[in-house]
């Protein structure tokens, strides 16, 4: 990777030799918070081609690392300070890990004569991280630097991506010393399977052949792979149907006659049961298969046989007993798959044998509350036909988006569903225009996730950020009195905010524009407005008056 | 289908001797609920490198999931699933011969200081004969002994030093070795 000659030391500080490694590796960006650990970087990046962008919380860095990293399939890079710097970063890498998302985030740490005194923002960044990373170090030795580097973005960006973070001692960063910029790292213990088993790709497409109800079930790992011609060339050789995950939105247009819906707890009651009774194959597809992607962990592929193709080995087989595992990097695993069916044409065109395709739109999402005010609006934005990043924050906003945003040039959805982190669509959403500026971006929110994260859009009204953000304004924590309603006997507690925010005199406050839609046929112009406008805007829905005017309107209109 | 019964189990790791990973190793095993019995680690032959063995209670079922796991820790060279020569032949029927399973041999350390009298002499030198113990440090009037062996030798050495004065013990946990079986 690196552009410098073979072998020839250099005297540098620290901080310098890693500003050079980050632009030799066509780093482009960084999201960052200065402190005392992490100026010496601050003064290198002075001097940089890295465009640093200045967030409002650390937390945020994280999130706009990720939707960067989500949008241009490299590695996003984060920078924060010791002590409260990196604690702030704990909930963005957790959220990276859960979702496989690459990240390098590199934290400033108090000299090295220090560590362990209980000094001034001291905390121990190496242990507070190591559960939330795929990889952490604290680099204690100049000698250790370029090669912790390199390896902090191989790990990051290969087998299943994840975060990878780099604590870095202030006076290592400081102090000159000869570093040799070429040297890279080797990692003997880190050897992720690309090549799946071609033995066992014979195994999965023999069953494949003499399945009579075959599904496909689609993770996000697909995507992550980069695998999205893959998928669809093997679907259309095998006209088998599918569903997917939360995650894995995007993966064949919504009306394609063989998408029928998503599973797990959101998802649509046909695609759970197809997967839990009716099918008699599934082959799973980078899907992590978690409890909230089995509606019935005991149910699901119970009498089916069940092939499951992952880059990780511990994927398989962890949530429920596989037939026919896979390991392997899902797009080369699936151009080996297109190849031997190439070679050996198996049988297709299965005898269609799902019935009641037109129950595929009905969703599980209960109506309660104004929730189809969300359709509406998802509807009049899918319709809107330029290319977009959307990403979502957490609750039933995120749900509702996840089954009406409709319109490919739109997806996948960037959302956080391993961690379901609240706060996270704003800071994404910035992320994702740094990595692809052509494209305006747009958050759908609600008001709860939109107050987690708010300040980072005065980051977008900074960089001039074509970013509309929508905020499904319920005046509560939607989900979760969904919750208490459904589990806890309707006894509610803790999900009414019962003072009004007006959420475009806040954006207007941090300089953009805001506007509050209160009738149904103001959506579209609204809408239309505001991406169109490409500056940092706010839409406020307010969803409890949109329904009861349109709910009046009918009524007018009917007597 | 996998035992989903609580039961002890072995796991040899070879891994690269770097800072933290003892760390990742043993909070991996607390994440996934498993209670670490005893836990060795030393280096081997090979520079850099270091073995865990790690006497783990858990489920069966589990087992192979966290086996997974510590594998996929960046700093980890190997990891095996071994079985106890000694138990191999009960135990072997659940695996249904797994792959990353290895029959081993495997030995425990256990040092003792014993008050060593008069009325004590006769017990502790019988002890020292049947267990072929090593007399390491002897100060006048407490011996310290040196036993090795088998996990249920060193249990059986315990039992026999009930009926002594024992001041102080310390048992490294099972290391393992593994071996061939025809
Ligand atoms: C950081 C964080 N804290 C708490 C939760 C638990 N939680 C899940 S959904 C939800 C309510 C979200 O409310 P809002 O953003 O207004 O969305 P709505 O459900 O109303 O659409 C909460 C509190 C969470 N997911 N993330």
């Amino acid at each position: 990777m690196s552009q410098s000659p073979k072998g020839h030391k250099e005297v540098m500080t620290g901080a310098k030799a890693l500003v050079t490694l980050l632009e030799d590796r066509g780093v482009e960006v960084i999201f960052g918070y200065p402190g005392g650990a992490n100026l010496p970087i601050y003064d290198e990046l002075r001097n940089s081609s890295i465009q640093h962008i200045l967030v409002r919380h650390e937390q945020g860095s994280v999130h706009m690392a990720e939707g960067y990293a989500k949008v241009k399939g490299r590695p996003g890079v984060c920078l924060a300070t010791s002590g409260p710097g990196v604690t702030n970063l704990v909930t963005g890498l957790a959220d990276a890990l859960l979702d496989s998302i690459p990240v390098v985030a590199l934290t400033g740490q108090i000299p090295r004569g220090m560590i362990g005194t209980d000094a001034f923002q001291e905390v121990d960044a190496f242990n507070i991280t190591m559960p939330v990373t795929k990889h952490n170090e604290l680099v204690k030795k100049e000698s250790e630097l370029v090669k912790a580097v390199d390896a902090a973005f191989y790990i990051a960006n290969s087998g299943r991506k994840g975060p990878v973070l780099l604590d870095l001692p202030k006076d290592l960063l400081d102090e000159p010393y000869p570093y040799d910029l070429s040297e890279t790292c080797s990692l003997p213990g880190y050897n992720p399977t690309t090549k799946g088993n071609i033995g066992q790709i014979k195994k999965a497409l023999k069953a494949i052949e003499k399945a009579e109800r075959p599904l496909l079930l689609v993770g996000a790992g697909v995507e992550s792979a980069g695998a999205m011609s893959e998928i669809n060339a093997l679907i259309r050789k095998l006209q088998i149907p599918v569903v997917r995950t939360l995650m894995a939105t995007g993966v064949l247009s919504f009306d394609d006659p063989l998408y029928l819906g998503m599973i797990g707890t959101h998802g649509n009651g046909l695609a759970n049961r197809l997967v839990n009774k009716e099918a008699d194959l599934i082959l799973i597809a980078g899907a992590k298969l978690s409890n909230r992607s089995l509606l019935r962990a005991d149910l699901f592929g119970k009498d089916a046989k069940l092939i499951q193709l992952d880059i990780d080995p511990a994927e398989i087989g962890k949530t429920i007993e596989i037939d026919i595992p896979i390991v392997g990097d899902v797009k080369e695993t699936l151009r080996d798959m297109l190849l031997r069916i190439e070679d050996k044409p198996i049988r297709v065109g299965v005898t269609p044998w799902i019935h009641g395709e037109h129950q595929k739109t009905k969703t599980m999402l209960p109506k309660a509350d104004a929730a189809e005010v969300m359709e509406w609006v998802c509807q009049e934005l899918s319709k809107i036909d330029l290319k977009m990043h959307v990403t979502t924050d957490v609750g039933r906003h995120q749900m509702w988006a996840n089954h009406h945003m409709t319109n490919p040039k739109h997806l996948p959805l960037i959302t956080s569903g391993g961690l379901g982190t609240m706060g996270f669509g704003l800071p994404a959403a910035i992320g994702a225009w740094f990595a692809d500026p052509q494209s305006p971006v747009v958050n759908l929110t609600g008001d709860g996730s939109f107050m987690m994260n708010m300040q980072e859009f005065i980051v977008a009204v900074e960089h001039h950020v074509p970013l509309t953000v929508i905020v499904f304004n319920d005046f509560r924590l939607g989900m979760i009195k969904e919750l208490q309603d459904s589990s806890y006997g309707k006894r509610h507690i803790a999900h009414d905010f019962n003072k009004e925010v007006d959420f475009p005199l806040l954006a207007k406050a941090m300089g953009g524009e805001g506007r509050l839609v209160v009738r149904r046929e103001e959506i579209a112009e609204a809408l239309f407005e505001a991406i169109h406008s490409r500056r940092p805007n706010l839409i406020c829905f307010d969803l409890e008056r949109i329904h009861l005017r349109s709910a009046i309107n009918l009524a007018e209109k009917a007597s | 289908m996998k035992s989903k019964i609580e039961g002890r189990h072995v796991i040899a790791l070879e891994v690269e001797d770097k800072p933290g990973v003892l760390t990742r190793i043993s909070a991996l095993f607390s994440r996934r609920g498993f209670n670490v019995e005893s836990l060795t680690v030393g280096h081997t032959h090979q520079p850099g490198v270091s073995r865990f063995t790690i006497v783990v209670v858990g489920a069966e079922a589990e087992l192979e999931q966290v086996r997974k796991q510590t594998q996929k820790l960046i700093n980890v060279l190997k990891t095996f699933h071994v079985l106890d020569q000694e138990e191999a032949s009960d135990l072997e029927l659940t695996q249904g011969g797994a792959k990353n399973v290895q029959h081993a041999v495997m030995r425990e350390l256990a040092l003792v200081k014993v008050h060593y009298d008069k009325e004590s002499a006769r017990q502790i030198n019988h002890i020292v004969e049947r267990f072929s113990a090593r007399m390491l440090h002897w100060s006048g009037e407490d011996l310290v002994l040196e036993f090795s062996g088998t996990e249920a030798k060193v249990d059986a050495v315990f039992e026999e030093l009930k009926q002594v004065t024992v001041l102080e013990s310390v048992r490294t946990g099972k290391v393992a070795m593994s071996i061939e079986t025809k």
